[in-house]
């Protein structure tokens, strides 16, 4: 999932204090399981805006809703007309989500209330882990499983390096070296020759920005039902 | 006292213990607050948050859970 953390209370404050009437708006998809954009964090902060503005004084109106996701235009869709009775939406969805928010909603002003972080996974209760850099050339099945590019603070394709010191990275005493992590991983899977595979530089331009990838089939389908075939 | 604010005071009580206790000071006639306005649950465990931060919006000055 795409993880996210929502900003301070004062750098919310200060980025909405212009409106007279603002839409929170949360996202039911990644940041909802990682508790920081859904339909409950959506109330949390709504009600906490409202007592806030109650104490300064203020009368500011403020609505709540949350939709599937906010990266998808056929669930933003819904919702614009009743976002466009507000002066502002603050969006609890990862970035993806605000610009797309942001864009069918021009020029009305979207702000974000949340910092995306990473793609990862839940470690535990309230703890999520990089995992995937999204470098659009997977590697995975060559390093048993555990990415060396995400995992390891140089991404080398080649280790581990020499900073590799009982079983941690030289960057972090807290972090596993992810080279020895690959290299137990692939003894278990009776693999071992892998680690001494050479390999080559990896091709990065799959990261190249903004990205864009597209599935043929689709649009041919779109394309004729555009033209009535 | 004429001056002294009354904070109205919400109570969230579970069902089992601090709620009981409520039902039987009022069989023993015995008088509380009247600014304490009791809500029962039927177990704390399910209060949530969202209803601390409500009451308080809704004009609450003190919130007490109590299971």
């Amino acid at each position: 999932m795409i993880t996210a953390e929502r900003k301070s209370f004062d750098q919310i404050k200060e980025s909405i204090k212009e409106f007279e009437s603002l839409l929170v708006l949360g996202c039911g998809t990644c940041v909802s399981v990682c508790m920081a954009g859904g339909e409950k964090e959506v109330g949390l902060l709504a009600s906490e805006l409202r007592i806030k503005n109650r104490l300064d004084g203020r009368d500011v109106r403020i609505g709540e809703a949350t939709i599937q996701r906010q990266c998808d235009q056929e669930f933003i869709g819904p919702i614009l007309e009743t976002a466009r009775k507000y002066d502002a939406v603050l969006s609890m969805a990862c970035g993806a989500g605000v610009q797309l928010v942001a864009e069918m909603l021009a020029p009305m002003r979207v702000i974000p209330a949340l910092n995306t972080r990473f793609i990862g996974i839940t470690q535990e209760e309230g703890v999520w882990v990089e995992r995937c850099r999204a470098c659009g050339n997977c590697v995975l099945a060559d390093y048993g499983g555990i990415c060396p590019i995400t995992m390891c603070a140089k991404s080398l394709v080649n280790g581990p390096c020499g900073g590799s010191k009982g079983g941690k990275c030289e960057a972090s005493n807290e972090k596993d070296c992810a080279w020895v992590l690959i290299y137990n991983r692939l003894k278990k899977q009776n693999r071992l020759e892998n680690i001494f595979k050479m390999f080559m530089p990896k091709d990065y331009s799959t990261q190249a920005h903004p990205a864009q990838m597209v599935n043929e089939a689709y649009l041919k389908v779109g394309v004729e039902e555009k033209h009535g075939k | 006292m004429g001056d002294a604010i009354e904070p109205k005071v919400i109570a969230f009580c579970c069902h089992y213990c601090a709620y009981s206790a409520a039902d039987l000071a009022g069989s023993m006639r015995l008088e509380y607050s009247p600014n304490v306005r009791i809500i029962k649950l039927m177990c704390t465990g399910k209060l949530d948050t969202l209803h601390l931060l409500k009451a308080f919006e809704d004009g609450a000055d003190a919130v007490f859970v109590a299971g």
